[in-house]
């Protein structure tokens, strides 16, 4: 959220709103505004306004935050098994949380990126599941000039082999209603998430808005992964020859996956 | 009406042509109920179309409370479909973030406009989702109560206005915390003024913020252009406390508390105006609320 001197008697309504978000979803971070202590994301102005709010209030509504932590378990039912729900439930509790409520950001995606490989192969494939749902998600920024990219409702991925097993039956234990089953009972599993080998997933969302979740070759994943971010044509190219295709392959076989659909040229 | 003394331009928003003038052509709807998608479903639950047809004027027009995720539902179609009076309340917009007028969203709200006909949009001007529009993320807090937080709900609600073709009608938000220095009441002055709006008053909401800030039931009175009201809304409230922390949920339920009343009754005799008026009671019965509506219609007086 940026850093002010604090003395600065600017004041934006909208950071300061969403620094109240934070306060409601997190009793400690509603202590450090109330506190003494240097908050650089305020000004003074800012902070004082804050500052007059009653702690109790912030509270009122007292199922917030579980109703917040159900839906990322919906999202990440199968990551909550290996993580167990109460570090899912911290998520509220961090600046990657504050973060993605200041960038009007998804709550899904930005726990999905703070969840990273703490769940292994599965958070990043649950994470994946998250973004290809989200068709309006933002796609990482490109350099200039880019003009091929994998489109918003596919996601190629490099997981731990044997995840998309693993996924599938921790998936089928839990349920149809897995998040109400997560937060009946404690469902961490004795059995870990693969973490060895290589396997190459390919996440796509249906017209339908069905998911479908399989797997392609090596080449084929690594090179869709690494346009998530739009890519030059040249740039494309080469990281297809890093991958095994000949240099007079290159450009037929961008063009065949353009038709295929697999990738997105910006016109 | 107040003349206008130059916060338009103070507040960097353009118009086009004034309250004034478009308030002539708003029609005069009388008293009417509210639903959002999925409420007909609720054990118990009240039908509008069966409160129109017993309660001609209780059922005046519905207020479809929208959120464009979850749509219409069948009975918000075919009350609309009917050919009776509508009012679009969105459920989904932070109006004072340009971003998020999006093409889709407004296309989606231009189509439930075409299904609907309403008579003008409306909506709590607060904060209806933090970060992105995305699932969980929905919630409402009011404004922050700053000259700073008036330009850019201004700029929002023309925004929507000339993009929909409607006059959009700002609603004073609920909210358990409010932060500003502003009342509330001088706050939406200021907004109304700046967009050249009518708006909405929600006697329920504004009497948890004169209870939350400590104020007397009339206190901001004063300085409102109670000439740009258009509508009223009242519901029902529960009274809670939180660590003694005394606040009131807004559930639209049966029981109207006395404050609501009061400023109910403060607020008719001022809107001279006033184009309609909402009971906020969706999840109920229609024999719980009638009282109610009798209420409500009996305040107003003969007009209704």
């Amino acid at each position: 959220m940026g850093s002010y001197d604090v003395n600065d008697e600017r004041l934006d309504p909208r950071r300061v709103q969403c620094v109240l978000v934070g306060m409601m979803f997190d009793p400690d971070y509603a202590a450090r505004v109330l506190g003494d202590a240097p908050l650089p994301e305020l000004s003074s102005r800012e902070r004082l306004l804050l500052r007059g709010v009653d702690p109790r209030a912030l509270g009122t509504d007292r199922y917030r935050r579980a109703r917040a932590v159900s839906v990322l378990l919906d999202e990440f039912p199968v990551t909550a098994t290996v993580l167990g729900v109460p570090a899912v439930d911290r998520f509220f509790a961090t600046e990657a949380f504050r973060a993605s409520v200041w960038a009007r950001g998804s709550m899904a995606l930005a726990c999905g990126a703070w969840i990273g490989a703490r769940a292994h192969g599965v958070g990043r494939l649950e994470t994946a599941i998250a973004h290809v749902r989200r068709h309006w998600a933002p796609r990482e920024s490109g350099s200039s000039g880019a003009a091929v990219a994998s489109p918003g409702r596919l996601r190629a991925l490099v997981v731990p082999a044997g995840t998309l097993a693993y996924h599938q039956r921790a998936r089928q234990r839990l349920g149809p209603e897995p998040a109400v089953v997560l937060a009946r009972r404690d469902v961490r599993t004795s059995e870990r998430p693969p973490q060895r080998g290589a396997e190459y997933l390919l996440v796509e969302r249906r017209d339908d808005g069905s998911i479908d979740v399989g797997t392609g070759s090596e080449p084929l994943v690594r090179l869709l992964a690494f346009a998530h971010t739009p890519r030059s044509q040249v740039d494309l190219e080469a990281e297809a020859v890093r991958w095994g295709a000949e240099p007079d392959e290159a450009a037929p076989l961008i063009a065949d996956l353009v038709e295929q659909g697999l990738l997105t040229v910006a016109r | 009406m107040r003349a206008l003394n130059g916060l338009h331009a103070r507040y960097n928003v353009a118009l086009v042509s004034s309250f004034a003038d478009r308030l002539v052509a708003l029609p005069r709807l009388g008293l009417g109920v509210s639903t959002e998608y999925g409420a007909r479903r609720l054990s118990g639950a009240l039908d509008p179309a069966v409160l129109r047809r017993d309660h001609p004027h209780y059922g005046g027009f519905l207020e479809v409370g929208v959120e464009i995720e979850k749509g219409l539902d069948a009975e918000a179609r075919a009350w609309a479909s009917a050919g009776a009076p509508t009012t679009y309340h969105f459920l989904d917009v932070n109006l004072d973030e340009r971003e998020d007028f999006d093409a889709p969203w407004l296309d989606a709200v231009r189509q439930n406009i075409a299904t609907l006909g309403p008579a003008w949009l409306c909506g709590d001007a607060g904060l209806w989702h933090f970060g992105a529009r995305d699932r969980g993320q929905m919630l409402l807090l009011p404004p922050v109560l700053e000259p700073e937080a008036v330009a850019p709900m201004a700029q929002g609600i023309v925004r929507l206005r000339e993009s929909t073709g409607h006059e959009v009608l700002p609603e004073n938000p609920p909210g358990s915390v409010f932060v500003g220095r502003l009342h509330m009441l001088e706050f939406f002055a200021h907004v109304a003024e700046a967009a050249d709006t009518g708006v909405l008053v929600d006697c329920a909401h504004l009497a948890m913020f004169q209870r939350a800030r400590g104020h007397g039931l009339l206190d901001g009175f004063d300085g409102f252009d109670w000439d740009r009201v258009v509508e009223l809304h009242v519901a029902g409230g529960t009274e809670h406390d939180a660590q003694g922390y005394a606040f009131v949920e807004d559930d639209h339920g049966p029981v109207v508390l006395a404050d609501t009343w009061l400023l109910f009754e403060a607020v008719i005799s001022r809107a001279s105006n006033l184009r309609a008026v909402v009971v906020e009671c969706e999840r109920n019965s229609i024999a719980q609320v009638l009282p109610i509506f009798a209420r409500a219609a009996e305040q107003w007086g003969p007009t209704t």
